[in-house]
């Protein structure tokens, strides 16, 4: 009899429930989208604030003191200490391994560069002096545990923008900045010639580089070059590392030295870019790991705003989409007068008619919710592939909060006009008073 | 005609206070609906421009330096005159900005505050800078200028060394430093900065005077930091600006932050955007769906009305009019409430109050009315309604 009265009152008025059930759709569509997308927004900013490049920078621990301006190092090639390069497969094997997005190796050394047309029979006519920056374009670098990753440069300082294409790393070839290309007349396709020292190479012109640094003025090429005009085989200077991180909060600012072993722990285990710089170093003997501030504490400070912020947002969509649904259950209750006066005039309890209301209000909310899950699915991936070109992925927990939700919110909605209800006297409802 | 106005008032107030609760439940979906959406919209004009500013934690953006910058590391070349005018008929005169002069000179520990420490003496790059604007720590790094202010009041010359550079002459806060370059030297007590992962930490700062001085470099600087602040489009319009007002200096982008933020910051607006129109469209459609539910509701009342003679515009015209009312005192009551409720998200998220936006308030109104009226549509269905079968009992 029960199940026969709640499908009878969905049959008699079906333009009613679907009203109720469309308001309560669309309003856990809203939440849905809303919650997946700031579910997902986080890591996909994360990853979008490596545009800014490397987050971290190795040195080596028993360096002598860097002549540096502006990312230029003007100290000789012999002065300083180096670290190795067959170290760097260890990168990928530390517990945050697969936050790191990309590393290159530097090595920067002084040389003269003249081209084939400013060459005479006599003497080679030296046309510029400059860097030559030593690194990765598209490496691939063998992982102990078998596997080969390929990063490069590209990925570490991705605003640099090659002009042609970049340097293949088993060949005699570079690409140059743009000034200095200017400056020493080189372009794509010349041979340049690189003297350093009594050493000697000819590169040959892939590209032109512009990336609005000192690298602007340097020439750029497979670090193995480097090396071997500067006599430091398999070696280099500096490592820039890109990884994605956790912005640091009051617990990741403490100093790890401090901490208790379970506390310690959790740190380790959280991408904290000091706990991830600490597993670098673990890996890296005799290496200094350095953050740079400057871009990790602005992504830091950026990243925990707009999560606040969309978190906020989030929030505001659950309430508009509660009260809508709240209100849309207690109107649908407050109609049913009539229906409630009857049922009572027939003996019906008060609990027996609230529990035959709710019942039916869950079945709404149940319908309603599915149906607006399934809806603010789609908005939620048509609003994650636009933005950021992928869909959010599917989280239970949405899923769990937004049922969970619709059957509150509608039981909510209804209870206060229900608790009315029950009190109706059946007599003056049925004179129509 | 004037009765009549008098008595469509007061249907209107007898329809209003009918039924208290249903009234209520009405306003709250009205007020709802446009607390959400004076909220979002006055928070969505308010963030955007707050991420701007918020971006600026990244620090200069633009750099002013000589054309030829390829041996510039010793050889100032710009006029230290150029870092006062260069704000001279700009309406920004605030934009944080800083000017340097690097130069190459000895260190060592003056012999006074060594006491049994190894003797340590090397080449350090000192950079003399000099800063001003309102923020100033967005165009050089945060310690420094915690440092300067810190150390403001002190008698004794003073100098920020770089943690490398500290650790490389064994120097601790508080040591007396030597600076010698040829004839000239200079002594300052130092300060050790934090780590800051940048050049920067294998520097010493000294003032721009001391430096000039030292390097005999007066009136010169190396190069001009500056921190633009503004939506990427502003800060590619300003730089071609000054590019073309300073001819012969090169003015370039920091393309690393200038790209990577015109990214990002298109990313988040987007992400904003998409989240309030959603967020704004559906509102709209819940808050239509609860009163169109009411709406229906007043089937027997229409029926009433039109047996004892009422024409079916003019039973219209009261539903709507009563729509009308109560989208208005839902949304000035709900869009008051969410532009408060901004203010103090605005508040919670970025640490200032949201300046409320006066067009947001009657745009969330209007809104609300229309939502309103839009929602009584269904009443449309209800003319056609035959008296007789209302007073049957038929549905």
């Amino acid at each position: 009899m029960f199940i026969r009265l709640v499908a009878d009152s969905f049959s008699r008025r079906p333009r009613q429930k679907l009203l109720t059930g469309a308001a309560l759709a669309l309003g856990m569509a809203v939440a849905t989208a809303a919650l997946s997308v700031s579910l997902d927004v986080g890591d996909r900013l994360a990853r979008e604030f490596r545009s800014l490049g490397a987050n971290l920078l190795v040195t080596p621990q028993a360096d002598s003191l860097p002549l540096e301006i502006g990312g230029v190092d003007y100290r000789p090639v012999n002065a300083g200490a180096y670290l190795p390069e067959t170290d760097l497969g260890k990168l990928k094997t530390i517990f945050w391994r697969n936050n790191i997005v990309g590393f290159a190796p530097a090595m920067e050394i002084p040389v003269q560069a003249w081209t084939e047309s400013s060459q005479t029979l006599s003497a080679p006519a030296i046309t510029a002096r400059g860097t030559l920056i030593g690194t990765w374009a598209n490496h691939s670098v063998a992982v102990p545990d078998g596997s080969s990753y390929v990063t490069g440069i590209a990925k570490t300082n991705p605003w640099w923008q090659v002009d042609g294409k970049w340097f293949r790393e088993d060949q005699a070839e570079c690409v140059v900045g743009k000034a200095f290309a200017a400056r020493s007349g080189a372009r794509i396709g010349t041979t340049l010639h690189i003297g350093s020292g009594n050493q000697n190479v000819a590169l040959l012109v892939t590209g032109v580089l512009s990336g609005g640094g000192s690298e602007d003025d340097a020439i750029v090429a497979p670090i193995e070059i480097a090396q071997r005009l500067g006599g430091k085989q398999a070696q280099y200077r500096r490592l820039y590392v890109s990884a994605l991180t956790k912005p640091e909060d009051e617990f990741g600012r403490r100093d790890p030295a401090t901490l208790a072993p379970s506390e310690y722990e959790r740190w380790y285990c959280t991408p904290y870019i000091s706990s991830i710089a600490l597993q670098i170093r673990q890996v890296l003997p005799g290496a200094e790991v350095r953050v740079i501030r400057r871009v990790a504490e602005g992504e830091g400070a950026i990243l925990t705003r707009v999560r606040t912020l969309l978190w906020l947002v989030t929030f505001a969509a659950l309430l508009a989409a509660a009260l809508a649904v709240g209100a849309s259950s207690a109107a649908s209750v407050i109609q049913r007068r009539t229906e409630i006066g009857l049922m009572k005039a027939l003996g019906a309890g008060s609990g027996t008619v609230g529990l035959l209301l709710a019942a039916e209000q869950l079945l709404l909310a149940l319908v309603g919710g599915a149906a607006g899950y399934a809806l603010g699915i789609i908005l939620a991936q048509f609003v994650g592939q636009k933005i950021f070109g992928a869909a959010p992925a599917f989280s239970f927990f949405v899923l769990a909060v937004i049922v969970g939700l619709a059957a509150v919110v509608t039981l909510l909605g209804s209870a206060i006009p229900l608790r009315r209800a029950s009190r109706y006297e059946p007599a003056p409802i049925l004179r129509g008073e | 005609m004037m009765p009549d106005r008098k008595m469509f008032w007061r249907i209107i107030r007898r329809l209003l206070s009918a039924n208290r609760g249903r009234l209520f439940v009405i306003l709250l979906a009205l007020g709802a609906g446009a607390a959400i959406t004076a909220a979002l919209l006055n928070l969505q004009v308010d963030a955007k421009r707050r991420l701007t500013a918020e971006f600026r934690t990244f620090g200069a953006n633009v750099i002013i330096a000589p054309r030829d910058f390829s041996e510039s590391a010793a050889k100032p070349r710009l006029y230290e005159s150029l870092f006062s005018d260069l704000s001279e008929g700009m309406d920004t005169g605030m934009i944080p900005k800083a000017a340097f002069l690097y130069g190459v000179a000895n260190a060592s520990i003056d012999a006074g505050t060594q006491k049994g420490k190894p003797p340590a003496a090397g080449n350090v790059i000192v950079a003399g800078f000099l800063y001003s604007g309102n923020r100033p720590d967005q165009a050089v790094p945060a310690a420094l200028v915690e440092a300067e202010q810190k150390f403001a009041t002190r008698v004794r010359r003073h100098c920020d060394v770089g943690q490398q550079a500290a650790a490389a002459l064994h120097l601790r806060s508080g040591d007396s430093v030597r600076l010698t370059n040829g004839a000239h030297q200079t002594s300052c007590d130092a300060y050790v900065l934090p780590a800051l992962g940048g050049s920067e930490d294998s520097q010493v700062f000294v003032e721009l005077h001391t430096a000039q001085t030292l390097f005999d470099q007066q009136g010169y600087i190396s190069l001009i930091q500056l921190s633009i602040p503004g939506t990427p489009g502003q800060i590619q319009n300003y730089i071609s600006l000054l590019q073309q007002r300073l001819r012969d200096v090169d003015v370039r982008p920091v393309r690393q932050f200038t790209e990577g933020e015109a990214r990002i910051y298109q990313r988040i607006s987007g992400i904003l955007s998409a989240t309030v129109a959603l967020v704004l469209v559906l509102t709209t459609l819940c808050v239509m769906a609860a009163m169109t539910n009411v709406a229906m509701e007043r089937r027997n009342d229409v029926g009433l009305m039109k047996a004892i003679g009422g024409a079916t515009r003019r039973v219209l015209r009261l539903f709507v009019a009563e729509a009308a009312l109560l989208g208005l005192t839902g949304g000035v009551l709900g869009a008051a409430t969410g532009i408060l409720i901004s203010m103090w998200l605005g508040k919670a998220v970025f640490g200032v109050a949201a300046r409320p936006r006066l067009i947001v308030y009657p745009v969330a109104v209007a809104l609300t009315i229309i939502v309103a009226i839009a929602g009584a549509y269904p009443l449309r269905r209800l003319a056609n309604i035959r008296p007789a079968s209302v007073f049957r009992g038929e549905r």
